[in-house]
């Protein structure tokens, strides 16, 4: 649930970070949702800055490896089809597509939702539910710095390690590997395809010396 | 998990991989701290060790142990939801189930995350406390198998010491018990051994506003200005 609620980052780096997922009900529409899913990944599919795709369900994403048709032969009685993108046009663009379609199958955008709501109006969409984050509670001197958190937050299922995260800081610092590379290797453990590999690679670039110390704050 | 002495070089390459650290280096090999592993099998997926020395033992995939892997490797699948993933549709399929309806607000609180991982121990702390708030827990979530004594809250004695990567409490309200059930689960979020992302689910009201928003910044639990949105899409459309 919620995986991709609680991505951490700034109001500006969030502008540049938005998933989708066309999500079937196993009380409502699952059965038979095949087909219908299949017209979702390839609307998905034609928007050229699609920045990453998959499912748990299929085990892996684009980033690591996952084939459109490979993941199109999943999608019978499947949870869904989730994606990321970088540029609200591209969000917008596909969601002015889906409303063409109309498949009844439900959709959540996650991203600034203030942003969200107005592609809405734009489009003659009127918005359902919000799920909002509250936060972290509890004990946060366990938690990594702010730089660590905005790339281990974007899988939701926390299959992506903080320390994976700070070594490959030093290796870009270092000069030793690109920051596209980095995010590369960053997003093989999160299958859903939610990991925003640009969204990544600019953390990278922009982390400054110091941004890969230790736990506690 | 587990490493296979015979076979690791102590390259330790698999360590970084892991989400709660518990790989380490003894005598020039690398040890999985079993008591601190959650069988997210992120460093064996990773694939990584040039001699396979990583392994799923037996041991991971029996009960109680099996628990571990079921709340921390989202291929796995629950018994108690049958489908894999920590919890339920929760509001992203709100526009065709009604789950959420004006006057209600979802909540979700999400143990472990980020990063971090937990007991199932912290969850019951806050689970007894909640049952005394008297909230409507959703039956549907893979922690309410785990459940001993519904009228406590007390989970099933040989679950409660596992640990796991992330495991969700989900409920409902009445929408005029918001301040009531805030002030009184915030101090008992403080006080537990982890860390616990907090969500609310709400619909949005019929001129697009969420007056939600001034009632928890009020409350010193301001919501973040990133979110989930159903954008209202999926038919036949509940409360529309």
């Amino acid at each position: 649930m919620s995986h991709s609620l609680h991505r951490h980052g700034t109001r500006d780096q969030l502008q540049r970070d938005y998933t989708f997922y066309a999500r079937t009900s196993r009380y409502v529409n699952r059965e038979g949702c095949g087909p219908k899913l299949r017209r979702i990944l390839a609307i998905l599919l034609e928007e050229t800055r699609i920045n990453n795709f998959g499912s748990s369900h299929a085990g892996k994403s684009y980033a690591a490896g996952l084939k459109p048709e490979e993941y199109a032969l999943t999608l019978d009685k499947a949870y869904g089809v989730a994606a990321c993108f970088s540029e609200n046009d591209a969000v917008r663009s596909v969601l002015a597509k889906l409303k063409e379609a109309d498949t009844g199958i439900s959709i959540v955008v996650s991203g600034l939702i203030d942003e969200i709501a107005a592609m809405a109006k734009d489009l003659g969409l009127t918005p359902h539910t919000v799920f909002l984050s509250l936060g972290v509670h509890g004990k946060k001197a366990l938690l990594p710095e702010d730089r660590v958190l905005e790339i281990t937050t974007m899988c939701g299922h926390g299959q992506v390690a903080t320390r994976l995260t700070k070594a490959v800081v030093e290796r870009v610092k270092a000069g030793k590997m690109t920051p596209e590379a980095g995010a590369h290797l960053l997003a093989q453990p999160c299958p859903c395809g939610i990991f925003n590999t640009t969204r990544c690679a600019a953390i990278l670039k922009a982390s400054p010396q110091g941004a890969s110390g230790g736990r506690g704050r | 998990m587990r490493i296979d002495p015979d076979k690791c070089m102590g390259c330790m390459e698999c360590a970084d991989f892991c989400p709660v650290e518990c790989i380490h280096e003894r005598d020039g090999q690398g040890v999985i701290d079993e008591n601190e592993c959650v069988e997210c099998g992120v460093c064996l997926r990773a694939d990584v060790c040039p001699n396979d020395a990583l392994f799923m033992p037996e041991e991971s995939l029996r009960y109680p142990r099996l628990v571990r892997a079921q709340f921390s490797d989202p291929g796995v699948s629950h018994p108690a939801t049958n489908q894999a993933g920590r919890g339920t549709e929760e509001m992203k399929t709100n526009d065709v189930t009604g789950r959420f309806r004006r006057g209600e607000f979802g909540m979700a609180l999400e143990f472990g995350r980020p990063g971090i991982g937990t007991r199932l121990t912290e969850i019951e702390k806050v689970l007894q406390a909640l049952m005394a708030m008297q909230v409507e827990l959703e039956e549907n979530n893979p922690v309410f198998g785990l459940v001993a004594d519904m009228r406590t809250g007390a989970l099933k004695p040989e679950v409660r010491n596992e640990k796991v990567l992330s495991a969700i409490l989900e409920f409902k309200i009445r929408q005029e018990r918001l301040e009531d059930i805030v002030q009184r689960l915030t101090p008992v979020l403080a006080d537990v051994d982890t860390v616990v992302s907090w969500g609310l689910a709400t619909r949005f009201a019929e001129d697009g506003s969420l007056p939600v928003l001034s009632r928890l910044d009020a409350l010193g639990v301001p919501a973040r200005p990133n979110g989930k949105v159903n954008m209202g899409m999926g038919r036949p459309i509940v409360e529309p």
